[in-house]
């Protein structure tokens, strides 16, 4: 039997301390905390944090409102990255314009709310350019786009900040794909531009792009700074859920943020799952 | 026309990507903007300035995250390489680099409310060492992920191929390994330094609002309605990911992919 290295024994603790260890200590005293069996309010196995959470606090609607405000961001930055890579994307793959495309990436999340907070807010610049260009004559006038009922200011923060990183993806499997020849063969074969982009352009991007877009679906699923500082107290994101609960000087609310917390991580098992599984088949393809 | 619509696209794309760094610089110059007005009142260097005098709270919050980030980074760097380097030869990989994936895809801020009891108990919570800990959790899975991608048959070859020759393995890492690694390694130290700096969630919770790094003082500008400030906080935010981008734009292209 081979003897494991020193190498190995290091490796395999680090992966243990910083990884393993970590994830089942968190997941475990949330998942104990939650089913009241941890925590100073745990008196014994109970489901009771669930059911209320289900029946009281509309945990469902929490869920689904951010997923569909991941897919809605999601897709915009999808169609808006396709687009500019399919007219520009040689602009893109070098020169001034890949550098200030570039740009967007360094902002965190919390600079992005700030921002889009001073542009789109009541007293924000875009109100004041409508102000002074006489589409408005109040501060009352301009329509509520920050921590709004349709979470424009959110989905406009998302999609601003992950547009570049998808234009620079795409870009770069159109270049290594080859897209070009294939386009300019589909043309030489008589299809009209617009067939060959949405025939063979766009799948084959979409295709490569697919592990990329599933693994950043599940972090918009996890964002907690845009929507905490231009979202509204209902509806809320899991993370502001769960923080709220936790924070809360209330006791009883702890355990059902712990609840949101294992609820959330299942989901999220169960998406790293899939994409595990489309990951491989590419691969193996 | 056409020719001319599409420099138009272009630069309406390039306006959009740099406007926010103007106007958060245009702010971070600025005193008194009122509405309607579109530009501030009074521009001025004062809040500049203000950094360099005295025990000033951005200046501290900036150093402190530099500090944070910079041994984090380095750390989970050399950490992820070896681990990846261990991962990549192992029969359980996928399983292995399924755990991997787990607490890098959870969100930050859910996983530091599950694991701040630990570090309440340990004494960790609202300390330096407690903080970079934990971004030590968050940010050492990236490396493993990051590296796991670059020790692939062609590597493991090159290691095989210094044996055959006659080279021992501490030969073939030094020689071989180790020198195709360096850019890998340049990338990986800034994503990670990327995601540190950026952190708020995690080092808000576990940090207690004791840790004061730059995000927690922009979030704390940010309710006290002090936009100026801010937006102060916000430009060293960014300066230096936007220096460190820039200089590795071309490798990170070809990782994104």
């Amino acid at each position: 039997m081979k003897k494991p290295t020193l190498i190995a024994f290091v490796a395999g603790s680090l992966l243990i301390i910083f990884a393993v260890l970590p994830l089942l200590a968190g997941l475990g005293y949330a998942l104990l905390y939650s089913l009241g069996l941890a925590g100073t309010l745990g008196k014994g196995f109970t489901l009771e944090n669930y059911v209320q959470l289900f029946s009281r606090n509309n945990v469902i609607g929490t869920f689904v409102y951010t997923i569909i405000l991941s897919i809605i961001s999601l897709s915009l930055c999808i169609f808006i990255s396709l687009l500019i890579t399919l007219k520009f994307q040689r602009f893109f793959s070098r020169g001034i314009m890949s550098y200030l495309v570039s740009l967007p990436l360094s902002f965190p999340a919390i600079v992005g709310a700030f921002f889009f907070f001073q542009f789109l807010s009541s007293a924000g610049l875009l109100a004041r350019i409508f102000y002074q260009a006489g589409f408005i004559s109040s501060i009352t006038q301009f329509p509520n786009l920050i921590n709004d009922k349709w979470s424009i200011g959110i989905i406009a923060t998302q999609t601003f900040l992950s547009c570049p990183f998808f234009i620079l993806l795409f870009v770069n499997i159109y270049r290594n794909e080859r897209i070009n020849e294939y386009l300019h063969l589909s043309y030489t074969l008589g299809a009209p531009k617009l067939k060959a982009a949405f025939t063979v352009a766009i799948p084959v991007m979409l295709k490569k792009a697919l592990p990329t877009l599933l693994l950043y679906f599940i972090f918009k699923l996890g964002a907690y700074e845009i929507p905490l500082l231009l979202g509204r107290s209902t509806p809320e994101t899991i993370s502001v859920m769960a923080v709220r609960k936790l924070q809360r000087f209330n006791l009883a609310d702890i355990p059902q943020g712990y609840a949101v917390a294992v609820l959330y991580a299942i989901v999220v098992a169960l998406l790293l799952i899939v994409f595990f599984k489309i990951n491989r088949q590419l691969h193996e393809a | 026309m056409k020719h001319s619509l599409k420099y138009v696209a272009l630069s309406v794309i390039a306006f959009i990507c740099t406007m926010p760094l103007i106007i958060l610089l245009l702010l971070s110059f600025s005193k008194f903007w009122q509405f309607p007005n579109i530009f501030p009142r009074i521009f001025t260097t004062e809040n500049w300035a203000d950094l360099f005098v005295g025990n000033n709270n951005i200046l501290r919050s900036f150093s402190l995250s530099a500090g944070i980030a910079l041994p984090v980074a380095f750390i989970s760097t050399i950490m992820g390489f070896i681990t990846a380097n261990f991962m990549a030869n192992h029969k359980k990989r996928n399983q292995l680099l399924l755990l991997t994936y787990f607490p890098f895809a959870l969100s930050p801020v859910i996983f530091a409310v599950c694991l701040r009891f630990y570090f309440i108990k340990s004494g960790l919570a609202g300390s330096y060492l407690g903080v970079a800990a934990a971004q030590l959790i968050i940010t050492f899975p990236y490396c493993v992920i990051f590296f796991i991608s670059f020790f692939n048959e062609r590597i493991k070859q090159y290691g095989h191929l210094v044996n055959t020759l006659g080279g021992n393995n501490f030969y073939a890492f030094k020689k071989a390994i180790l020198p195709a690694a360096k850019p890998f390694f340049a990338v990986c130290f800034f994503q990670c330094f990327l995601i540190s700096w950026f952190e708020y969630g995690l080092t808000s919770i576990i940090g207690y609002g004791k840790i004061q790094t730059l995000t927690v003082t922009v979030f704390q500008y940010i309710s006290e309605a002090n936009i100026f400030q801010a937006a102060l906080s916000c430009c060293l935010l960014i300066i230096p990911p936007v220096i460190l981008l820039w200089v590795n734009k071309k490798i990170l292209l070809q990782q994104a992919h």
